[in-house]
């Protein structure tokens, strides 16, 4: 049996397991906070969407709650001012650079970017922010089967994650460096790398933005959307 | 059983007799500065200049070459030993000027070409000293006293200067001991941070894991600094000393030297000098019969800035990406294969045997009492005289950029030092007055960082500065997380509209708020230091910020789309063609009355006509913004019927 | 990023057919410790003047590693280039002391002359041009490595005859070549 810890989070009292982290402590005990790039039991979280900040009592400034264990007695918030402007902020620079047209994505309405931008009472393009796509091409199709559209992609590293836990001997990583780091699936030419990613589907589905897709259910649902706005247009 | 020192005393008894010999020639001897900013001034044709001359005069000398000295703007360096007379130190020495040393001077010893002459490196009642500079007066040598002086390649000349006994000195004392002295010492690391390497070292002795490892920082990615380099270069067992010295205090088997793959020369010399001293017992196994073995190797980097980063640094040299990872743990508690690992600056180390010669108490006694010790800075720009200054912490930047660098060059007006590199900040006028170390200059804005110090007149345009240093973190950035990765690429969107006129007030309200938010919530410290270049020319040079939003003006005229040249036909010679041959794109035509005017849409605003015109006549205006251009009523040459010898066209 | 091989369309190009075939004799004696996998791709490159895409697979079947893995610690490095370079390649310094004294321009001027863009090689593989961050010769501002050699002081109009005589030495170098087959002609 592992001990407990008991913690206050926004006045509330919790008990978690210790060596939970703060963010799933949170989670866990229904408190929502944004999150992209954190996965149940990573074992080093990347801490690269920087999100899931809180403030701590007796820590300075805001911090990542995926890094942070939980211990007795800590006192989190999870909604200070300063936290929220933060993660408005990050948010703002990530759909900046985003293609943002929903309408047409297969993540529609089970997108987090869609989530949090409810969550956190924010438009899906910022007007606040200049728009700067990356520059890379708007679809890669390296992969025999599997598209990448760059500008969906928010580089939460949950696909290059699960393919590796998934010792998948083609496994996808990231590429370049800077503003233009991409996903890429570089060498998935080889024999029998589309059977076994069809069977495995892990990165598409675990992507939170549907910035990875099957080409031909991509294609379907494109021409779904397509012919769903021919009919609206038509009533 | 030997004790270290004894075995060290032997090795070096031999070694210093013959450096007395070479410092007391009986033929002439020439040592010429040979590391990579000597070589780039030509000093391979200085050393072929003075061999062919003296093969024709049949003069029998030695050449021996050194490092370098960091007096960039006397390269190459060249001093002559001649019997009878003190070691004279030359400055700008080409193949030509070589030989005329070589038919002046050492044919007969009879002039020693006093034009050429910068001093004499000991007192003498004939020739100046060199202390009778500024600029060696107040500079206190320390980690560099014997760079440009011994030869890098030769490990006899280091251990006759010394070298190598701190390190018996220290397997004497034991790992513990050393710890204790280096923290006493209060040395903080160079690297920039300036966290106290004694402490970082006693929690990798305490940790547990083996192997541990130290690792040499020499990723020297700040562009405008090249300290590190030159220590490499210059005097690389001096760098070896001090990282077998660390690795005796942790308790490490293994050392690592991560050079910039970009400087070969250091890594040659380090490599060799890794051979040199294994071949001596002073590497690998049982070091002088200690029982302590170190193994040394030397890693290239591949370029990347933010591979500086410890926890960058280590990704690397697993074979990964060299993205930042989250601390903790810091990696003196879990660093490279998982095992501690200490990491410091190669100005850390080659200061640590110094410490351990002469004491903390002695170290203390040099600097502030928060930071002991000297800094080391790169002084490039406007200033006088460029180079490498080592100046004892708490010196101001005002007497280091008055008196040791000679001031302003060309008798321009000073506007601002940036100081510590990209990460650093850029301070005014006011602020020189901030004395030299870590948190004097983090008060005021700047930091240490990796000791980049870029002086400024004030043809130097502030926004542009910040713009050129975001574009540069911007691409270094590791784009691992989302402040620094869309933060630094939306600052450098605003600042490259700020410079073509573009930006509005709005956007300097965001360049703000980006700023401090990048600053808070960016994982590593490229990024969380990114935007103080930023942050300080907003604070101090906001008014030229604003003359580039309200007035589309360059205060500066650097801005390119906000400046344009024109030719005073005032001022022009007629028939002086100056400034069309030097132009890049036949931008200048000739007028209807032979002088010469600048056809703006194809002028690309180089300012190489500026150089061109002869100063007698400095007939080329700069203005900002473009339209004070004035009408001169031009008309080029040919197109005006009124106009004699309109038949031959420009 | 003209420098990251997007275009996964490629011609089969005869000279990398050849380079990659001996980079495969060079393989089996790399070492397989993923810690060495930097030093050995810098080691291809030192060889070959760039890192082939077919070469990044070939290491990573020696390594056991994915492609991808490779290819995207290749492409996170300054120093790693995957087209082939030009045999005059211009490194132009673009560091703090450079970039104050008109190095920006200075790279735009051989933009203009050579026709290419940074990161770029000349249709006839002569020159290639890329943007350094630092070569460490502040003092001497702005700063141009054309090959190994540094030309110091380079100021936008000196760019002109900084490539001239690269075409200069061509030039002479084929002369001389045509003079020496010019006399064996007549030995023989």
């Amino acid at each position: 049996m592992r001990n407990k810890v008991t913690m206050t989070v926004d006045g509330l009292e919790i008990s978690v397991p210790a060596g939970t982290t703060v963010l799933d402590a949170c989670l866990d005990n229904g408190i929502y906070i944004p999150n992209l790039c954190h996965l149940d039991g990573m074992e080093h979280p990347p801490a690269s969407c920087r999100l899931c900040l809180v403030e701590v009592d007796g820590m300075r400034g805001p911090v990542t709650s995926c890094t942070l264990a939980a211990v007795d007695g800590m006192v989190v918030h999870t909604n200070t001012d300063e936290v929220r402007e933060l993660q408005k902020l990050a948010f703002r620079m990530l759909v900046s650079c985003n293609q943002g047209n929903c309408r047409v994505c297969m993540a529609n309405k089970r997108c987090d970017l869609q989530q949090i931008a409810k969550f956190l009472h924010l438009p899906l393009r910022t007007k606040q922010m200049r728009h700067i796509p990356k520059d890379v091409p708007e679809v890669l199709t390296d992969h025999p089967c599997i598209v990448y559209e760059p500008n969906k992609c928010v580089l939460c590293g949950r696909c290059v994650y699960v393919c590796e836990r998934r010792g998948n001997p083609f496994s996808l990583s990231f590429a370049n460096r800077g503003f233009n780091t991409i996903v890429t699936f570089f060498g998935s030419e080889a024999e029998g790398v589309e059977d076994a990613c069809r069977d495995c589907r892990a990165c598409v589905d675990i992507c939170p933005v549907g910035a990875l897709s099957f080409a031909d259910e991509r294609e379907r649902h494109l021409r779904l959307v397509e012919a769903g706005k021919g009919r609206r247009k038509a009533g | 059983m030997a004790r270290p020192t004894e075995l060290l005393a032997s090795l070096a008894a031999p070694a210093r007799n013959e450096w007395g010999k070479i410092r007391q020639p009986e033929r002439p001897l020439i040592t010429v500065g040979n590391a990579t900013c000597g070589r780039a001034a030509g000093s391979g044709d200085t050393i072929a200049g003075f061999r062919e001359a003296l093969a024709e005069k049949g003069i029998g000398a030695d050449i021996r070459t050194v490092g370098c000295m960091g007096h960039c703007y006397a390269e190459p360096l060249v001093t002559i030993h001649y019997p009878g007379f003190p070691p004279l130190l030359y400055q700008k020495i080409g193949a030509g000027e070589a030989r005329v040393l070589v038919n002046s001077f050492l044919v007969a010893g009879e002039d020693p070409c006093f034009e050429y002459l910068i001093g004499a490196l000991e007192p003498n009642d004939t020739f100046p000293t060199l202390m009778d500079y500024p600029r060696y007066l107040y500079e206190k040598r320390l980690i560099m006293e014997h760079c440009g002086v011994i030869e890098p390649g030769s490990i006899d000349q280091y251990l006759a200067v010394g070298g190598y006994r701190a390190l018996a000195r220290a397997l004497e004392q034991g790992g513990e001991r050393v710890v204790e002295e280096i923290t006493a010492a209060k040395l903080r690391g160079r690297g920039g941070a300036g966290f106290p390497a004694g402490i970082k070292w006693e929690i990798a002795r305490n940790a547990a894991g083996t192997p541990k490892t130290v690792i040499c920082n020499g990723d020297e990615g700040d562009p405008g600094a090249y300290m590190d380099r030159t220590l490499m270069e210059s005097n690389p067992h001096q760098v070896l000393e001090g990282l077998a010295i660390a690795a005796l205090a942790i308790g490490a088997e293994r050392a690592l030297l991560y050079i910039r793959a970009e400087y070969p020369l250091a890594v040659e010399m380090v490599e060799k000098a890794i051979t040199d001293a294994g071949e001596r017992g002073l590497l690998g196994k049982n070091i002088l019969d200690s029982g302590f073995d170190l193994e040394v190797e030397v890693f290239k980097g591949s370029g990347a800035f933010v591979c500086g980063e410890e926890t960058a640094l280590i990704q690397s040299l697993e074979g990964k990406r060299g993205m930042p990872q989250h601390r903790p743990p810091y990696p003196a508690v879990v660093g490279l294969d998982g095992n501690p690992t200490v990491i410091n600056n190669v100005k850390t180390l080659s200061t640590v045997p110094l410490i351990i010669n002469h004491g903390s108490d002695w170290f203390r006694g040099i600097g502030t009492e928060d930071t002991p010790g000297t800094a080391i800075f790169s002084v490039v720009g406007e200033v006088e005289y460029p180079g490498l200054v080592e100046v004892p912490m708490g010196t101001t930047l005002r007497h280091l950029i008055d008196e040791i660098c000679g001031g302003i060059a060309g008798g321009r007006e000073f506007k601002a030092v940036q100081i510590g590199g990209p990460s650093g900040g850029c301070l005014p006028a006011s602020e020189l007055d901030t004395p030299i170390d870590f948190d004097s200059l983090r008060r005021a804005g700047a930091m240490m960082g990796s000791g980049g110090m870029v002086v400024m007149n004030d043809s130097a345009c502030m926004v542009e500065v910040s713009r050129y240093f975001i574009d540069f973190t911007q691409k270094e950035s590791c784009g691992k997380c989302t402040f620094c990765r869309i933060g630094t690429r939306h600052l450098l969107d605003i600042l490259t509209d700020l410079t073509k006129g573009r930006a509005t007030e709005e956007d300097l309200d965001e360049l703000k708020e980006l700023s401090a938010g990048i600053i808070k919530g960016s994982l590593c410290s490229l990024g969380k230091t990114a935007p103080n270049p930023v942050l300080t020319t907003m604070r101090f040079f906001m008014d030229e910020y604003l003359a580039h939003v309200r007035e589309r003006r360059c205060p500066a005229c650097m801005c390119r789309e906000l400046t344009a040249y024109y030719i005073d036909l005032e001022a022009c010679a007629r028939g002086c063609d100056a400034c069309v041959a030097c132009c890049p794109t036949e931008a200048i035509f000739t007028t209807s009355n032979r002088k010469k005017a600048i056809d703006q849409e194809k002028c690309v605003k180089c300012g190489e006509c500026v150089y061109a015109c002869p100063p007698e006549y400095d007939a080329v205006r700069k203005v900002s913004p473009p339209y004070l251009v004035p009408d001169q009523g031009v008309v080029p040459l040919g197109k005006d019927e009124a106009t004699e010898g309109g038949e031959d066209d420009a | 990023m003209n420098d990251t091989a997007y275009a996964a369309e490629r011609q089969p190009d005869p000279e990398e057919e050849q380079v990659l075939a001996v980079i495969e004799t060079e393989i089996p004696a790399l070492p397989r410790d993923e810690h060495q996998l930097i030093p050995s791709l810098q080691g291809i490159q030192n060889r070959h003047g760039y890192l082939p895409r077919g070469g990044l697979v070939m290491v990573a079947r020696h390594f056991g590693l994915p492609a991808s893995k490779v290819y995207g610690v290749a492409t996170f490095y300054n120093q790693f280039r995957f087209n082939p370079p030009g045999r005059h390649p211009i490194k132009v310094c673009l560091g703090t002391a450079c970039h104050v004294r008109g190095g920006d321009i200075v790279l735009e001027n051989f933009e203009r002359k050579l026709g290419i863009v940074e990161g770029e090689t000349t249709a006839d593989r002569e020159f290639s041009l890329e943007r350094v961050a630092c070569v460490g010769c502040c003092a001497l501002a702005p700063v141009v490595l054309v090959g190994e050699k540094v030309e110091a002081h380079v100021t936008p109009s000196k760019v002109e005859g900084v490539v001239t005589q690269v075409e200069i030495e061509n030039e002479m170098a084929v002369r001389a070549a045509e003079r020496e087959e010019q006399c064996h002609g007549k030995t023989d």
